[in-house]
């Protein structure tokens, strides 16, 4: 029956493409992974930009020309490299949009920057997407310094005070998955707690693919820390809020780092009476002060009418806000020559509180969007809420106890 | 002293687990020596029956044995029949290995296709309840797995001891020609061997299902220590195969306690190689060999 419906989905949006194609005029890449692993979010990634593109043809398109947007199938590296080759020289589009893994978007972009084509990441959040300092690419989404700052922000300004605790009396116990995600996150963790005078009592690395968290659990607990972060995937953010569980350990908080943290199935994995209170932080998600993201609603109706329902995660909103800031921007230059539009998106300045994720978009330093940030969440009665920053906040900060 | 008991039990009942879903493992791969890459997504497809079952019918998941086992006894002969023995003639037996790392691949991708990657959560059934001895703490669904896991080495080994058909399996497994020789129908031992085989995995699967969430990928996290616990046990030995995961078990728990998580693997992997040097047939492997036809 899914496969029917796959099949009827492909076929119509097949369609679809080829009835914009008569009127075309600019054509832009969207490569992300459409298949494998990864697809459930590079699908729904992908979505925030198709959503940004019908609203910006009905509005006129880009410089009077209508967008279509060439999918490429970022399965695997090879063929994320593959598929930029072929969306630059088979179907010479003007530039690239993703791609929601690091992984992928670190090979595709390079194939970009040989080219000469610009290359705009929406979602990934690799230190070393931007950090490589390439010419062509322009990242609009928040990073995992970004993360990991928010973070650490949350702790000291809220998780501290709330218990009466000076930020230098917290134990905190930092565990994540050992490949480059989780590595990357825990050691900004890591530099910035030591910046804000936090007193990190342990540090631990353990494969994704772990069955058992139980020693790590134990050894948290024997240790008496008061404030666990943890880097995670799906499978082992539910073993460690279990095991932990199960194991009696009930620190003062527990800090996800979005991936496995921020799912609505993890939640319902894990049991909403045991996450209730488990903080996280994200890209913007939909419970959230309406002030600080306007047009977020106008994003969610335009979501419901395409694809039906909610959004699945934040990834479609923060895609569709980068999008849209870019296509924006370029309807106001002069032609779409790989220069032109570098300089037209170099000048881009949107302040605060004025796109549909809430954050600014100006790109500083290595082209990364320095306005970009992630927002603090907590499980609230089954519901993931933004608590922070409080601008932003559409509910206080629940304290356990 | 309380710590370390908690540890050592940890390390046991992790011990269990890792023996009920390496026991099937041990029958495909000590007996008709076939390096079966697709054990793991044997593993996924039961749980995700079971996952359905239990979701869709509202039934307990340890119920839902009476379904998965023969879904799996007859995946597994299915697989023998229709994969690995067409190749079996084949001049190199390497292919057989790509042939179920082929199967693996394709299996991971139809789950993903039919369940999307998120994960699926099977219903607990109070399973996920601590119960507190003395200063331990440990989970229904974790003592039942271990009961399980002794009472399945136990059976088998009686299986293979005392029956008629658990003798012919030995046979073959000593030295296919000389079984075929004395009138052993060896195609049809290979066929009930990897259905038993999958059957193991399937009974596995109703009792890991409660305990971890299904997802396409599942598999994956269990087969690389499914391997090492059944090599270290001595290829097709059962006993040896639950010896070996209670070795797994107990260094992953005190290693990841006393030494530190990012450790685990290097303490695992050096014991696992350690045992392997000082004896290359396992703790109890026989003089048996990976040939086909010796």
């Amino acid at each position: 029956m899914k496969l029917t419906h796959l099949l009827k989905t492909t076929v119509a949006a097949g369609a679809l493409l080829g009835a914009q194609a008569a009127y075309a005029d600019v054509t832009f890449g969207a490569l992300y992974p459409f298949s494998g692993q990864l697809a459930l979010l590079g699908e729904e990634s992908a979505r925030g930009l198709e959503l940004a593109v019908d609203e910006i043809n009905a509005a006129g398109g880009v410089q009077g020309e209508q967008v279509v947007l060439e999918r490429g199938d970022a399965v695997d590296n090879n063929q994320a490299i593959g598929e930029a080759r072929r969306l630059i020289s088979r179907e010479g589009v003007k530039a690239i949009f993703g791609t929601y893994s690091s992984s992928r978007s670190i090979a595709a972009s390079q194939v970009a920057e040989l080219s000469g084509i610009p290359y705009f990441e929406l979602g990934a959040v690799a230190d070393e997407v931007t950090g490589r300092g390439l010419k062509y690419l322009f990242r609009v989404n928040p990073t995992a310094e970004d993360m990991a700052a928010t973070i650490i922000d949350m702790i000291v300004d809220k998780v501290g005070p709330m218990n009466d605790k000076a930020p230098e009396d917290l134990k905190i116990g930092i565990i994540y998955e050992d490949s480059s995600y989780g590595t990357s996150v825990s050691g900004h963790e890591q530099a910035m707690a030591k910046e804000a005078g936090l007193n990190v009592v342990t540090s631990q690395a353990y494969p994704a693919s772990t069955v058992d968290l139980s020693s790590v659990v134990l050894d948290l607990k024997q240790r008496g820390v008061d404030v666990v972060l943890q880097t995670s995937y799906q499978n082992d953010s539910v073993l460690f809020l279990q095991q932990a569980h199960e194991a009696g350990f009930q620190p003062l908080a527990i800090i996800g780092g979005g991936g496995g943290y921020s799912t609505q199935p993890t939640a319902d994995a894990v049991g909403h009476d045991i996450i209730d209170g488990v903080l996280d932080t994200d890209f913007t998600q939909y419970i959230v002060n309406k002030d600080f993201t306007p047009g977020i609603d106008d994003f969610l109706a335009a979501y419901d009418a395409k694809y039906g329902g909610e959004p699945r995660s934040g990834h479609s909103l923060t895609n569709y806000v980068g999008a849209m800031a870019i296509l924006t921007a370029l309807n106001e230059a002069d032609g779409f020559e790989p220069d032109t539009i570098i300089e037209t998106v170099s000048a881009i300045d949107i302040p605060e509180g004025t796109t549909a994720a809430g954050y600014g978009v100006k790109f500083g330093e290595n082209n990364q969007n320095e306005r970009a940030r992630m927002m603090g969440l907590q499980w609230q009665d089954g519901k993931l809420v933004t608590v922070y920053p409080d601008d932003a906040a559409a509910a206080e900060m629940r304290i356990k106890n | 002293m309380d710590v370390f008991l908690q540890v050592v039990v940890n390390g046991l009942l992790l011990g269990g687990l890792f023996a009920i879903t390496s026991v099937g493992l041990t029958l495909i791969f000590g007996i008709v020596k076939v390096v079966n890459f697709a054990h793991g997504e044997f593993l996924m497809i039961g749980m995700y029956a079971t996952f359905l079952i239990t979701t869709r019918l509202g039934m307990h998941p340890y119920a839902a044995v009476a379904a998965v086992v023969p879904l799996l006894f007859v995946l597994g002969m299915m697989t023998q029949k229709f994969l690995i023995e067409p190749l079996m003639s084949a001049r190199n037996h390497d292919i057989q290995i790509f042939a179920t790392v082929g199967l693996s691949t394709a299996l991971i991708n139809l789950a993903l296709l039919l369940f999307g990657a998120d994960i699926a959560t099977t219903p607990a059934y109070g399973l996920r309840t601590a119960v507190e001895v003395g200063p331990v703490r440990m989970l229904v669904g974790q003592i039942v797995m271990f009961g399980v896991a002794a009472a399945l080495v136990i059976g088998l080994h009686l299986f293979l001891q005392r029956t008629q058909a658990g003798r012919g399996i030995r046979a073959v497994a000593q030295n296919r020609a000389a079984a075929q020789l004395m009138g052993i129908n060896v195609s049809r031992v290979y066929m009930i061997t990897f259905g038993l085989g999958a059957a193991c995995v399937g009974l596995a699967a109703t009792l890991v299902a409660p305990l971890y969430p299904t997802s396409p990928g599942i598999g994956t996290y269990f087969v690389l220590t499914a391997f090492v616990v059944v090599v270290l046990g001595g290829l097709g030995s059962i006993g040896g195969a639950f010896l070996g995961a209670m070795i797994i078990g107990l260094i992953d728990s005190l290693a990841g306690f006393y030494i530190g998580s990012d450790m685990r693997e290097v303490a695992v992997f050096g014991v696992f190689l350690l045992i392997l040097i000082l004896r290359p047939q396992g703790l109890f492997g026989g003089r048996q060999t990976l040939s086909h036809v010796s």
